[in-house]
């Protein structure tokens, strides 16, 4: 190694510090959030004044709380399965599929990964009222899975890709049906990339904002949208509440994932 | 006449302008373990992969028992395969990889379980059923992967290349193996290989491939004593070619003049092909002698390699072509030879063979 940290000398703690505080630069957002979400003040001062649960007891009883994060639970869910098998259906076709402009083909379906958001949010928005989908559920499916499909691409094919196919034919020499060898040898073998295709696909849709504010209506509104909405309209601490509460389950979910796949690795 | 057990017929492969496999012509016995030896891209793979049925041939026909093949996809052939690369299903242990193809078949469960421990007896790998593939050594696992291709009983069992990433001493463990499960389940074997030395250990018969058609079949000791190319001479044994003048031919013998010196009654081979006349000499049916003699080639010594029991003596003929001699080890002949010596090499007609 060319950078030793053992040998770096007085370098070693010049390296440290500016790790803490870029961990902290990044945490601090989140800590603050959390704290407030605690706090007794209305106004949401800090260093809070005293500590409370107040807030969670309110968002907990406000149906409208619940039903956004309802919603955003059922958005991401159906977009997770779609996502992950329209993905798989891609990726057999990227990977294995002997065609022209495959490359491009591939590129192509990655560019919603790149593309500004605001720029996809507008022109699913006029498409969408062209059709009478915004403001429904389908729309909002249709937007986010949008998103997330290049995630599941990318992680199923990358996955397929290190999958050797000869694994496959001899499924089929064993006996097996091509569809029958593909679920019962292959879908194991990259079981990985396809847990990652889904924690992605669902956490794009979870905590997505930009798209879902031009998707949303008065009575269907995602969770983060309605964090946005009601930061607008007053600066009550339930904001930071909903806020933890997501953040919550992000983590939550990043450290199931990072265990699962541990696992499904080795 | 009886109908061969596994008979191919006149197959082609083209991949574009690719042609991997020309003309391929075969016929097989029951039990038979049958050797594709041939240089890489000579389109043993391609055969290979057309019997198993993951492509189809341009043209041609294969017939099992007379019946065609090829109207039956890959998994109602019940072809066993074992692979070049190691295939065992990574996510199931090794008793699962065996028990797959037999629970595709909706066996009841005790007759699977009667069969894993068959299998893994056969490969010698009791104890192993609750390995995970990635626990286990390239040899055990081509091991497994010869246990799962038998366990549903297969007519034919293809292997491609299955030892080529194994060290030497590993290889020549599974060999032994794979000839005593051969002997033990007498399954007919198609088996890829391009080491001559295995197809030699394992095979009852050889097919030599090259570019694409099989020069020629028969057994080891067929093959080395009556090569019927330049090809299969050189690809079967060591062997050095000759340029020679043909004076005169006849009953498939033939006299011809090299360096002066003539030799007739050599067995000799008509290719059809225009390279001009050679003469095949094998450095182990070489004698060497200090003195010049009737009937001899004359020679330098250009290097003398020491090979345990054997002495290499490479030398160049006076027109300047290489030919080795290979004489055991304290052979009077050689006893204080050294390069640049003059020596003289004889053969009998019998083991030399003139292609024309
Ligand atoms: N899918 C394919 N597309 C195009 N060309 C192919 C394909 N498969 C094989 N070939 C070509 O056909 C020829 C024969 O290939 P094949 O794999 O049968 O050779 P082989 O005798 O098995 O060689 P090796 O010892 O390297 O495995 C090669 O020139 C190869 O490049
Ligand atoms: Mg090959």
């Amino acid at each position: 190694m060319l950078l030793n940290f053992e040998r770096l000398g007085w370098l070693k703690y010049v390296l440290l510090g500016i790790t803490l505080l870029t961990a902290l630069f990044l945490l601090l957002p989140i800590i603050f959030i959390a704290a407030l979400s605690f706090g007794s003040s209305q106004w949401l001062i800090f260093p809070p004044p005293g500590w409370t649960l107040k807030w969670y007891s309110d968002l907990l009883a406000d149906p409208r709380w619940l039903s956004s994060a309802w919603t955003s639970f059922r958005i991401a869910a159906i977009v997770t399965v779609l996502s992950v098998l329209l993905g798989l259906v891609t990726s057999f076709g990227l990977v294995r599929g002997r065609f022209l402009f495959r490359k491009t083909l591939r590129a192509l379906f990655l560019t919603p990964m790149i593309l500004p958001v605001v720029v996809l949010a507008v022109a699913l928005y006029a498409f969408f009222l062209k059709i009478g989908l915004n403001g429904t559920m389908t729309g909002f499916v249709i937007s986010h899975l949008v998103l997330a499909l290049p995630f599941s691409i990318l992680s199923i094919s990358n996955a397929l890709e290190r999958f050797d196919k000869s694994i496959e034919d001899a499924a089929v020499l064993c006996g097996a049906s091509p569809l029958e060898a593909k679920i019962r040898v292959t879908l194991p073998a990259i079981s990985h990339g396809i847990f990652s295709a889904a924690i992605f696909s669902f956490l794009t849709s979870w905590d997505e904002v930009v798209v879902a504010i031009f998707m949303s209506s008065p009575t269907l509104q995602t969770l983060p949208v309605k964090v946005w909405a009601t930061l607008r309209q007053d600066l009550t601490p339930v904001v930071a509440a909903a806020s933890t509460l997501l953040i919550l389950l992000t983590v939550i979910l990043m450290a199931l994932f990072a265990l699962v796949r541990k696992g499904l690795k080795s | 006449m009886t109908t061969p057990f596994l008979k191919i017929e006149g197959i082609r492969k083209e991949y574009g302008p690719v042609v991997a496999v020309q003309d391929v012509n075969l016929e097989v016995e029951r039990g038979e373990f049958l050797t594709f030896l041939g240089p890489s891209g000579s389109g043993k793979s391609t055969t290979l992969y057309i019997l198993a049925g993951f492509d189809n041939p341009t043209r041609g026909d294969i017939k099992l028992n007379g019946k065609t093949l090829l109207a039956t996809p890959s998994q109602k052939r019940n072809i066993g395969m074992v692979f070049q690369r190691y295939t065992l299903f990574p996510h199931l242990s090794v008793g699962d990889n065996i028990a797959f193809p037999l629970k595709v078949r909706r066996l009841p469960k005790h007759q699977i379980d009667a069969k894993v421990k068959e299998m893994l007896r056969l490969v010698r790998l009791e104890g192993f059923e609750d390995r995970k593939p990635a626990q286990m050594s390239g040899g055990q696992q081509q091991r497994v992967a010869l246990a799962r291709a038998l366990a549903y009983d297969p007519p034919v069992l293809l292997m491609d290349e299955p030892l080529s990433a194994l060290d030497k001493k590993l290889r020549e463990e599974i060999q032994h193996e794979i000839r005593r499960i051969h002997q033990q389940t007498e399954v007919t074997i198609l088996y890829v290989t391009h080491d001559q030395e295995e197809a030699l250990r394992l095979s009852d018969r050889i097919a030599v491939f090259s570019k694409g058609v099989i020069d020629q079949i028969g057994t080891g000791p067929e093959l080395y004593a009556n090569p019927a190319t330049r090809f299969v001479a050189q690809f079967i044994g060591d062997s050095d070619f000759l340029p020679c003048q043909m004076l005169h031919s006849a009953n498939g013998r033939a006299t011809v003049s090299v360096g002066g010196a003539v030799f007739s009654d050599v067995p000799l081979h008509e290719t059809g092909k225009s390279e001009g006349a050679a003469l095949m000499l094998r450095p182990e049916r070489l004698s060497l002698t200090r003195e010049p003699l009737q009937q001899r080639l004359a020679a330098t010594v250009s290097d003398i390699t020491f090979l345990g029991n054997n002495v290499h003596v490479a030398t160049s003929t006076l027109s300047g072509d290489p030919l080795s001699v290979r004489l055991p080890f304290g052979h009077p002949a050689i006893s204080g030879l050294s390069r640049g010596d003059s020596v003289w090499l004889g053969f009998e007609a019998a083991s030399a063979h003139v292609f024309n």
